[in-house]
């Protein structure tokens, strides 16, 4: 995912050199949301030919480079841990349990799928759906208790629903084996998602399924935006800084911890439904599994807590790791244990993850060439 | 003068311990009512009791007339008393701004909203509160400044700026001078001087330094092992024989 940050770099530095009042004047624009959605949309649109393509013409082995079903691995992983940022990164909670809204919006699609209408963007609604309304009812249980006791009962309200699945309703969800009657429609009723784009270059995009997904990807970029910097952005850090002192400026500091759960639920949804979509398959052991749980808070600690782009890129290292490092002669048998030295590189290096020692960089750049005002 | 809030045989019991025996305290609209004791002597308890962090044995706590012990926390706030803590209780990894804008919301939009679409800027009148608060405890300057970043004392007069935003009928002042220096002392007591003429506050101050106390409380009422034993003016007060042989050790003051 590293091509987002080459875009907006790439873009900085083009600024800067012609003048620096260009460059103040690229900052003030920086934040803006529809810059946030263009430079989102390019990283997104050029992602493929980046890590695909490009590492192709270099004559970089097959086994070392990205292939195009991992960079929608990615995004769809990106995208629950947007959401997950959101909780953990903004609110300061620790769920350990998002693996059963992640989960159950996949079961959910899935089965809908199979039984109504296998619509993607009707899977997506339902999915989600689904996963709020868990969030909600989880949400306020688990909410009573604050820290550790948090942590661990939606790891225990997760553990629940992983067994429920598994077992009394493995003749809806086929236990262990997952569900395996999805069936995908075409996106709007006549776009195959399998099918390429015929106007657009295959070294591009080249699937209407990356379509979906990359689109996905750019609304959740800017719906978290969006959430950041309305006036949930503030106060859900205030309950992050000092809950009690929040709590008596007159704000009901339970319902703003509600919202975020369910909100940050939501993107889960969204991306357990698109997981499901791009599988045509739900299974248990990558959905409402623990594990899950787990791997979302190393890919957004990874990738930097309390930013917005910093899980996408967290996503991204993770993938790779688990998919092409693991794959490596000689190494990949130990893919487990360099994603662990990884982590710890990280946590003792870029304390405030990748997208931390992005931004320090990007300020170091801004300082060289003028923009002392930082 | 109208009591803006009265407590009734207000009880508070620790397991065998009672930390508020049967308090009737009143506090008139404007004024200000210091709470002295000796440490352990139910000040904090009383306070708590008040902004609904505890929950009462028995009795009633009456605010503008209506009982507040069924509500929570944030809802006392939003019924007006507001609580300055006795550490600077603030949010420190965001600026100072951030700070008073948090409470604005608190204070312009209620308990809670459903405006987590809506941008931050579509609400001037939270910012031009924010703005007003700082300026009101002298911050202004200082805005973009990160929280944590402040001297002590302003610390301190930013948590007060944060439980003012929300105009508070009745503002709870525990310890406001604890931790400061003499210099930041004398400026805390002349805000709070200050804040009381300027906005009608009604003013309940814990405090534990005698000569603050003195000079600017209307009443004060003397608190031991749970219950007042004295109310009255200053100067009743420290003639007050009880006061002497209980607290302030037969010390002439």
């Amino acid at each position: 995912m590293s091509d987002e940050v080459g875009s907006a770099e790439a873009t900085e530095s083009g600024d800067v050199e012609r003048s620096p009042s260009l460059y103040d004047r690229w900052l003030a624009v920086r934040e803006r949301e529809a810059t946030i959605a263009v430079l989102t949309f390019v990283g997104v649109f050029l992602a493929p030919f980046i890590l695909v393509v490009l590492p192709e013409l270099l004559g970089i082995p097959r086994q070392y480079s990205w292939y195009r079903n991992l960079v929608i691995l990615a995004l769809i992983w990106g995208i629950f841990a947007i959401g997950f940022d959101l909780l953990l990164g903004f609110t300061g909670l620790l769920s350990f349990g998002h693996a059963m809204f992640w989960g159950t919006a996949a079961y959910t699609a899935g089965i809908f799928s199979a039984n109504v209408t296998g619509s993607p963007i009707a899977m997506i609604l339902v999915g989600t759906t689904a996963a709020v309304l868990l969030a909600w009812v989880i949400g306020w249980i688990s909410l009573r208790r604050g820290g550790i006791y948090f942590a661990i009962l939606t790891l225990a309200f997760g553990q629940m629903i992983y067994y429920i699945a598994l077992s009394p309703l493995g003749n809806l969800t086929g236990g262990e084996n997952g569900f395996t009657g999805v069936e995908v429609g075409p996106l709007l009723g006549l776009l195959p998602l399998g099918a390429e784009i015929a106007f657009v270059p295959d070294a591009l995009v080249e699937t209407w399924m990356y379509v979906l997904v990359g689109l996905m990807t750019v609304l959740a970029v800017v719906v978290g935006n969006r959430v950041l910097n309305s006036p949930y952005g503030i106060v859900l850090r205030a309950v992050r800084e000092n809950e009690q002192r929040a709590e008596f400026v007159g704000l009901n500091v339970w319902r703003y911890k509600l919202m975020a759960f369910i909100i940050s639920g939501a993107f889960a949804g969204v991306a357990g439904s698109l997981y499901v979509i791009q599988r045509s398959f739900v299974p248990i052991e990558n959905t409402l599994n623990w594990t899950v749980s787990g791997e979302i808070v190393i890919m957004t600690v990874l990738g930097g807590v309390g930013s917005l782009f910093g899980p996408l890129l967290g996503a991204g290292l993770y993938m790779y790791v688990a998919n092409i490092v693991s794959g490596m002669p000689t190494i990949g048998d130990f893919w487990h244990m360099i994603l662990g030295l990884v982590f710890i590189a990280v946590v003792v290096l870029a304390p405030n993850g990748i997208w931390g020692r992005v931004e320090w960089l990007r300020e170091r750049v801004g300082e060289t060439l003028g923009g002392d005002d930082r | 003068m109208t009591a803006i809030l009265e407590t009734d045989d207000l009880v508070k019991e620790f397991g065998g311990l009672t930390a508020t025996d049967h308090v009737n305290l009143t506090i008139e609209q404007g004024k200000l009512l210091s709470l002295i004791g000796p440490n352990g002597a139910g000040k904090s308890t009383l306070i708590n009791l008040i902004t609904r962090m505890l929950e009462e044995t028995e009795g009633d706590i009456r605010f503008e007339g209506e009982s507040i012990t069924d509500l929570k926390p944030h809802e006392v706030v939003q019924r007006g008393i507001g609580k300055s803590f006795q550490t600077a209780s603030i949010f420190p990894e965001l600026s100072v701004e951030d700070n008073a804008t948090i409470a604005s919301f608190g204070a312009e939009h209620g308990d809670f909203r459903f405006n987590f679409l809506t941008h931050r800027d579509s609400y001037p009148e939270v910012e031009q509160r924010a703005l007003d608060t700082l300026e009101a405890v002298g911050l202004r300057d200082q805005k973009d400044v990160r929280a944590a970043d402040l001297p002590y004392g302003d610390k301190r007069r930013l948590e007060i700026g944060i439980a003012l935003a929300s105009e508070p009928s009745l503002l709870l002042m525990d310890e406001p001078t604890a931790g400061m220096s003499p210099e930041e002392t004398k400026a805390t007591v002349d805000l709070i001087e200050e804040l009381q003429e300027e906005m009608d506050l009604t003013i309940l101050l814990v405090e534990h330094d005698m000569e603050i106390v003195f000079s600017v409380s209307d009443r004060i009422a003397v608190l031991n092992r749970g219950s007042v034993i004295a109310e009255g003016t200053p100067d009743e007060v420290q003639g007050d024989p009880a006061v002497q042989e209980a607290y302030l050790g037969g010390v002439e003051l």
